[in-house]
């Protein structure tokens, strides 16, 4: 689920704006490939000449393709330019990932599952303040105000919160609300709460958060055996936090091995 | 140990020192005879995800005045389980929880590889850290609106126990109560009243009026945290204060035409510090500052509300001409000592097309002259832009474990050996004024302590320390002896331990009359070119700036004298070793820099510059000198090429890095190729990736940048490529162009100095024998 793009900076508000990167690709950022930190060696006998610079192409010829018309042999692609990002090309990766429409159903009934089970533990005020951004966020979504890929996250960030992964939604929160917050702004501090109430609910009431009909056909993934497993992970994500936090792409991975995994349990069990 | 510049790299990755001289002389006299004096760069909290902090207390030398930590160069007498100082010779026994230590179980503190070594220790209740946003809403409506957003974005952010809080200005000023139930309350102070900080906590009702205030211990932190209704935990008040950011409006006083909108910011600011002093003394806050104007009335005016009267420029400070300059910065640093001696740093986020009185209130966050309490500033055209946006993302950025990389309240502490007595930092720290017997006389930065206090750190906040060789002519030190310097900085750490980390260096001693080509290959020239360039920053604060490009010309013909291979008289026979040969070079860019050249600068922009010369690490620093300058070419992969107009060709593509701008320029056949489309054809797809390979490199240094650089893309004839023929050292201009014959380059219309002219000059002064 994550997303690495660049957006060009605002040229109209801000002279020669920097272009701005998603939240996931500054996380993601490791040690730099090429660190441009080199300088030239003077010459030798600075002052006594110009230096000198290799003779420069004609400017009336194209640039030089494979079959270039140059004396020295036509520039092996791979030498001339450093190693390529994976980057550029990864805009679109993420709607290639799910396909179709997130079900704002689905993504609503999870937080409201949640919210119910909040609501015995939690202070009433707070839970009618995240119902009320709840109900934003609802009423956004069906009027189509919100886009693809918040919708798509919203959706990842429901599975990861009924699935327990605290870490993980809370992530997802956070790219949303540096990623999209125009759009997001209103309503997000309600799921942002919401994840940090859940998470600190009592075991019982967690269980009773997890046993919600599954809104989607999502069959015998949902079992109490897997429930309890799922609890069990959770447990282990809780203590794993430092990890997560650290292995980000890894963590990111996950989602897809646990579903992988779901399929292959309701396998046996069948 | 290969090569000096191995040994230099090793110490910069494991200490985050960098000195100029590797080998120290051994007299006072030879020392100053050098011209660079014995200095370092210090980076305190360098990142070392290889070390992990102990948890115990250091041990420390039992000589009151001492007091140095245990360390690797300690001499250690397992059997008697004694050490002896190696600053003070004293001879210490351990504490008993060492009773088990031998020469096979040793403390990690003992161990060569722990020159730097962390620990987490015991003071006090763990603070919560704390930010109060202070917010200017005399801004356009975009800009307040994508302001508005940044801040909700950054509740985001914050870990979900950090105290946060909100003050709003206009013309009055709003100190917003985060009580989490009913209606939103505030507290408003006019924006023309100068007010007490002891008024301003009554007035809040942090303290009971007339109740006699108990001097030095205010309330408590712990009590504070429960009272305040100002400041609140994050994780209880992120929905009210969502709302609260969400519902805020312009200024609702309107603005007559020709006039400013009344901008209190010397209040507002006035009011944070005074509402911080009261509830969280001596506690990790910081204060974030966010303008769209200069102030404009009220303590701390930078200019009257009058459109007519522009803001003061370096024409009207030189001709004593500013009106509030002095008044305002008199104001501010006031402010900014208050709020230092309680450990609270202010950053400035100020997004305005024209100045917004960076020069006045520089001295909340920044050093040099006005030396106060250290933050950010960040500068840019609107808050609805990338550069504001991710740069105040950026002050978030986490490391390696998860912890913010930002520190607080640090106290940088410097223990000299006898031979040796230390003269001054400079950086984003304030003189704790702590006198020791290795504090030296002789003031250069900010002297006369051996103690600084750093109010908020970063892992690449870097200080200048200098210092000074005491031992005399006549009394050598023995051959083979070393001296040694050790830091010890106590911080607070983002994740709210207070920590101690140590960092013990040695270097030998060496006689500079028998041994001088041994201290010449010692010479670190990338370390002295920054350090040097501190000293004249420093001086340009308080001097001429004429008279500092005098003095640093000066040391660098002392330098050459010094040190060049020459025959008397002879210029053509002038040369310098290796270890020197890149350094007139820097000086050359630095006397061009925009931290010396006022010109075409604003006050504001000098101030900004300068404020981040003075903090940066030793390799962004030399950037901002002398900046990096890439040539893509299909001849090869990208390589570095001179910074000189030469290097500016038809067939290339340049990307230069000057830390505060990024420049990618394509040369005058690329931009034609461009135009033409010829990326766009499957067979020059090659020449696509030409045109994509600086792209990619630059994005990796806006990557990590923090302030986010400005972002240039142009081409030769653009007029955007100022940028780089300005940067470039001019070695062809319209002077000189038909003398060699054959064009190379790109002229540059200029009539200044080029490299060549400045080192002619430069060995002709360094030969001559009336010199």
């Amino acid at each position: 689920m994550e997303e690495l793009y660049v957006k060009p900076g605002n040229q109209e508000r801000g002279w020669n704006d920097p272009p701005q990167f998603s939240y996931d690709l500054q996380r993601a950022r490791g040690q730099p490939r090429n660190l441009l930190n080199k300088r030239a060696a003077p010459p030798t006998t600075a002052g006594a000449a110009p230096p000198t610079a290799p003779p420069s192409s004609n400017p009336l010829a194209p640039p030089p393709c494979g079959m270039a018309p140059r004396p020295n042999p036509a520039p092996p692609t791979g030498v001339t330019t450093p190693p390529h990002h994976p980057v550029a090309g990864q805009r679109e990766a993420d709607s290639s990932q799910s396909e179709g429409q997130p079900d704002v159903e689905a993504v609503v009934s999870v937080l409201k599952g949640a919210l119910a089970a909040c609501r015995h533990a939690v202070r009433e005020q707070v839970c009618n303040d995240v119902d009320k951004r709840l109900r934003l966020l609802e009423d956004s979504w069906r009027a189509g105000k919100l886009s693809l890929p918040v919708q798509r996250r919203m959706d990842a960030l429901a599975l990861e919160l009924q699935a327990g992964r605290w870490d993980s939604a809370d992530e997802l929160h956070r790219s949303l609300m540096v990623d999209h917050v125009t759009e997001v702004n209103q309503w997000m501090v309600g799921v942002k709460r919401l994840i940090a109430e859940t998470r600190n609910l009592s075991p019982e009431l967690l269980e009773a958060f997890r046993h919600q009909p599954e809104p989607q056909p999502a069959d015998a993934a949902q079992d109490s055996a897997d429930a309890a497993q799922d609890s069990a992970d959770a447990a282990q994500d809780s203590a794993d936090v430092a990890q997560d936090s650290e292995d980000p792409a890894q963590d990111s991975a996950d989602p897809a091995q646990d579903s992988a995994d779901a399929a292959q349990d309701s396998v046996s069990q069948s | 140990m290969a090569t000096y510049q191995e040994f230099i790299q090793q110490n910069e990755d494991r200490d985050g020192v960098r000195f100029s001289w590797n080998l120290w002389p051994s007299s006072r006299l030879e020392a100053t005879r050098l011209v660079v004096p014995v200095s370092c760069l210090f980076t305190p909290l360098k990142e070392r995800p290889d070390l992990p902090p102990v948890q115990y207390e250091p041990v420390m030398c039992s000589r009151s005045n001492c007091k140095a930590v245990l360390n690797p160069l300690c001499q250690v007498d397992f059997r008697a389980k004694i050490w002896a100082c190696n600053f003070c010779f004293q001879r210490n026994p351990f504490p008993p929880s060492y009773s088990g230590i031998s020469e096979v179980n040793q403390p990690a503190e003992l161990m060569p590889q722990f020159s730097t070594i962390e620990y987490i220790v015991q003071r006090g209740p763990p603070a919560p850290l704390i930010f109060l946003y202070v917010v200017d809403t005399c801004l356009e409506e975009e800009d307040l609106q994508a302001l508005k957003e940044s801040l909700q974005m950054s509740l985001s952010l914050l870990p979900p126990n950090a105290l946060v809080g909100l003050i709003t200005f206009g013309r009055m000023v709003q100190v917003h109560e985060l009580s989490c139930e009913g209606i939103a309350k505030s507290y408003v102070f006019r924006g023309t009243k100068d007010l007490s900080s002891k008024q301003i906590q009554e007035m809040l009702g942090l303290t009971k009026p007339g109740a006699p205030a108990q001097q030095g211990r205010p309330v408590a932190p712990q009590d504070a945290a429960a009272s305040c209704r100002f400041l609140q935990p994050v994780h209880r008040v992120d929905m009210n204060l969502t709302d609260l950011l969400g519902e805020l409006q312009r200024d609702p006083w309107p603005v007559p035409q020709g006039k400013r909108p009344l901008r209190s910011t010397g209040v507002a600011l006035s009011v944070a510090v005074g509402l911080l002093e009261g509830t969280f003394p001596n506690t990790g806050a910081r204060v974030m500052l966010f303008i769209g104007g200069p102030p404009t009335q009220g303590p701390g005016m930078v200019v009257g509300d009058e459109l007519k009267t522009p803001i003061r420029s370096w024409h009207d400070i030189q001709k004593d001409n500013a009106r509030h300059l002095k008044k305002a910065t008199k104001y501010y640093e006031a402010m900014a000592n208050r709020s230092a001696v309680n450990g609270h740093s202010i950053d400035i986020y100020a997004c305005a097309l024209d100045q917004t009185g960076l020069l006045e209130m520089k001295c909340l966050v920044s050093v040099c002259v006005c030396r106060f309490c250290p933050g950010h500033i960040v500068m840019g055209d609107s808050f609805n832009t990338s550069l504001f946006k991710q740069t105040f993302q950026r002050v978030f950025s986490k490391d390696y474990n998860g912890d913010f990389r930002m520190a607080f309240g640090g106290v940088m502490e410097v223990k000299t050996s006898r031979e040796l007595k230390v003269c001054g930092a400079i950086g984003p720290c304030v003189s704790l004024n702590s006198k020791g017997s290795c504090v030296s006389e002789n003031e250069m930065g900010i002297g006369g302590t051996s103690q600084w206090k750093i109010c908020s750190l970063n892992p690449s906040t870097t200080l200048g320390v200098y210092f000074e060789v005491v031992n005399q002519h006549n009394a050598p030190v023995p051959q083979g002896g070393r001296g040694a310097v050790q830091f010890v900085t106590q911080y607070q750490h983002s994740n709210t331990q207070r920590r101690i980390r140590v960092t013990t260096i040695a270097r030998n001693w060496a006689d500079a009359q028998s041994q001088i080509q041994h201290i010449e290959t010692s010479f670190d020239q990338e370390a002295a070119a920054v350090l040097m360039a501190r000293l004249g920053v420093f001086r340009a604060e308080s001097e001429e700036g004429p008279d500092v490009l005098r003095w640093l010309d000066r040391q660098l013909i002392r330098l050459c004298q010094k040190f060049g291979q020459f025959n008397k008289d002879d210029p053509t026979s002038f040369k310098l070793s290796e270890s020197l040969s890149l350094y007139p070079q820097f000086m050359f860019h630095l006397r061009r820099s925009p931290f010396l050249q006022v010109f075409n600068n604003s006050p504001d922009e000098s101030s900004y510059y300068r404020h981040h010369f003075v903090r940066q690490d030793l390799t962004q620093s030399l950037i901002m000198i002398q900046p990096i300058l890439y040539s893509y070419s299909f001849y090869g992969p990208p390589e570095p090429v001179l910074l000189d107009s030469s290097s500016i060709l038809p067939d290339r593509i340049l990307l230069m890095d000057t830390f505060f701008q990024l420049v990618i320029y394509h040369g005058e056949t690329i931009a034609q190729w461009r135009k033409a489309g010829y990326q766009e054809m499957a067979e020059y797809e090659n020449f696509k990736q030409l045109l994509q390979a600086p792209l990619d490199d630059a994005q990796e240094i806006l990557q990590t940048r923090f302030p986010m650089p400005r972002y240039i893309d142009t081409e030769h004839g653009g007029s955007q490529a100022r940028f780089l023929l300005s940067k470039v050292n001019p070695s062809q201009t319209h002077n000189n162009l038909y003398a060699w014959g054959q064009e190379t380059g790109a002229p540059i219309l200029t009539d200044d100095v080029s490299l060549q002219v400045f080192m002619d000059h430069l060995k002709k002064l360094a030969v001559s024998s009336s010199a």
